[in-house]
């Protein structure tokens, strides 16, 4: 194995890794505040388009996990830090309830499209309208670019189809912030002082969670929870630093090996 | 003189795109021609050469679309028009496909000879409207669901223009169902060979022998050009001036309208 790093950070995917849907997976609460008696830095990271922070911190605080919303780091945050850093005024095609994590950026005369999933307004009228305005230079900021999720009723197609449909409309490309974005994983660590060399990502999903960390340059371990299946972590190259069961056992080796 | 009209000897016919060369579509009457327009399409026709359109509309049958413009003063024949959903359902005929349509309402009647039920294939043609995030997602669901998932598109255009501005058309949806089922789309109309090459077949004239005139830089003026044909770009309907500046597809000619290029053409006829 190659030199031993120094580990300052470590980032936690929450669906499929701390809890699935309104359940815990067993042990976390506990891992996580032995993981807080260690000297690392923690950040909890999501793909969500539909929740804002407030709703993922509801549903962890009833769950009983210890966390501060400013340790949550969504794909809709890396968004709004990607329209400050631009100052551009957002067509914000997002579902209502995400709206709250945009407030204090003004949308008014609209200079930029930003895309999650928002089957309401994927309809011809706001196409055009993002089309019109992504062809008069506005930049297209997609929160993610998933084909389809899956809903109570069937497969039901994700932003990534009229992200797609609108970069070639316009023939441009979509600045992508989601997993598994290097930038994503960069911006998640703002703010902690901590470079991606110093840092572990832990998640269930072999592609977006640990492929995407381990290009950004941080370790990565695979959870069998969630959407994992038998196999996955064949998909990626490199192969994930680590596989372990569960969250629980992520931490116990990273107190024991890493730190 | 512009270059290409030193190079039309040998040129007997000519094949026009309809929407953004004869008119603009959209509005009150359903459009609005484009000045100079109807005087052209009568000139080519006094002038001896033959006359073909070639267009990608599908918004309504080949009947209906026809019978709109020759209220706004066309001279144009159902018999004179090549389109999509009629190659289509020769196609669909051919093969033994059974639809599920995803189009604009008025386009459906053309699809009255098939059979619809028990779907194996997506038709998707310029729905506008009709391309609601619902009707997406079911053409959608019978594609994944298909164990040979076949997509047909009328045509790949990525826009046109209307009255009241641009308009996104059926390549953008034809891209994002071939995104979300990791489909390849089978394209019927232009810039598809097939398409234009049936045009030239029924006015008996060879692809050295014609000349294209069409406002869409790629599917227009590029998809003639891959067959041998001439093509020139009008600076009318859905052309910018970047369109000049085509990393890929360079025009035989730039005309600011059809009435110029008909000029230039019959002038050279009578040399």
């Amino acid at each position: 194995m190659a030199a031993r790093r120094v580990l300052k950070a470590v980032l936690v995917d929450l669906s499929g890794t701390l809890h699935i849907e309104d359940s815990a997976v067993p042990g976390s609460q506990e891992a996580l505040k032995r993981l807080r008696n260690a000297p690392v830095a923690i950040r909890f990271v999501t793909n969500t388009t539909k929740e804002s922070k407030r709703d993922l911190l509801e549903r962890l605080k009833t769950l009983e996990f210890d966390i501060a919303e400013d340790e949550i780091f969504t794909s809709l945050t890396a968004a709004r830090k990607l329209l400050e850093q631009k100052q551009v005024r957002p067509l914000l095609l997002v579902d209502d309830n995400a709206l709250q994590d945009f407030r204090g950026i003004p949308t008014n005369d609209p200079n930029a499209v930003v895309v999650g999933l928002a089957p309401e307004h994927f309809n011809y009228q706001m196409m055009n309208k993002a089309f019109r305005l992504i062809l008069d230079g506005a930049p297209l900021i997609a929160i993610h670019k998933a084909r389809y999720y899956k809903r109570k009723d069937g497969l039901a197609l994700g932003p990534g189809p009229f992200v797609t449909g609108l970069e070639y409309a316009t023939d441009t490309k979509a600045t992508v912030v989601g997993k598994p974005e290097t930038t994503f994983f960069l911006e998640a660590l703002s703010g902690t002082g901590c470079k991606p060399e110093e840092t572990v990502m832990i998640g269930d999903d072999c592609r977006d969670d640990v492929g995407g960390a381990q290009n950004a340059g941080m370790l990565g371990i695979l959870v069998k929870t969630g959407k994992y299946r038998a196999a996955d972590e064949d998909k990626i190259n490199p192969a994930p630093y680590l596989i372990c069961e569960s969250f629980p056992q992520a931490v116990d080796h990273i107190l024991h090996h890493l730190l | 003189m512009a270059e290409w009209a030193k190079q039309l000897a040998g040129i007997k016919g000519v094949l026009l795109d309809i929407s953004g060369v004869l008119y603009d579509s959209g509005g009150e009457g359903g459009g609005v021609p484009i000045p100079g327009s109807i005087e052209a399409v009568e000139k080519i026709k006094a002038s001896g050469l033959k006359l073909r359109f070639c267009t990608n509309e599908t918004q309504a049958t080949r009947g209906k679309f026809v019978a709109k413009l020759q209220r706004l003063g066309f001279n144009i024949l159902v018999n004179e028009v090549t389109a999509p959903a009629p190659a289509a359902c020769r196609i669909l005929k051919e093969r033994n496909l059974r639809p599920h349509l995803l189009v604009h309402d008025d386009l459906v009647p053309e699809f009255d000879q098939l059979d619809k039920a028990n779907p194996n294939c997506v038709v998707i043609g310029d729905a506008a409207d009709n391309f609601s995030y619902k009707n997406l997602n079911e053409a959608f669901r019978i594609l994944i669901g298909l164990e040979n998932p076949i997509l047909i598109s009328l045509g790949r255009g990525r826009y046109y223009k209307e009255t009241d501005g641009l308009k996104l058309d059926v390549g953008v949806y034809m891209k994002a169902l071939e995104y979300a089922c990791d489909v390849q789309a089978e394209v019927v109309g232009k810039p598809a060979k097939m398409f234009f090459q049936s045009a030239l077949a029924e006015m008996e004239v060879e692809p050295q022998q014609a000349i294209m005139i069409g406002d869409d830089i790629v599917n227009d003026v590029g998809g003639a050009q891959q067959c041998g044909m001439r093509a020139l770009q009008v600076r009318t309907g859905k052309y910018r001036p970047c369109d000049e500046q085509h990393p890929e597809v360079k025009a035989d000619g730039y005309v600011n309208n059809l009435a110029e290029a008909v000029d230039i053409i019959v002038k050279q006829l009578h040399k």
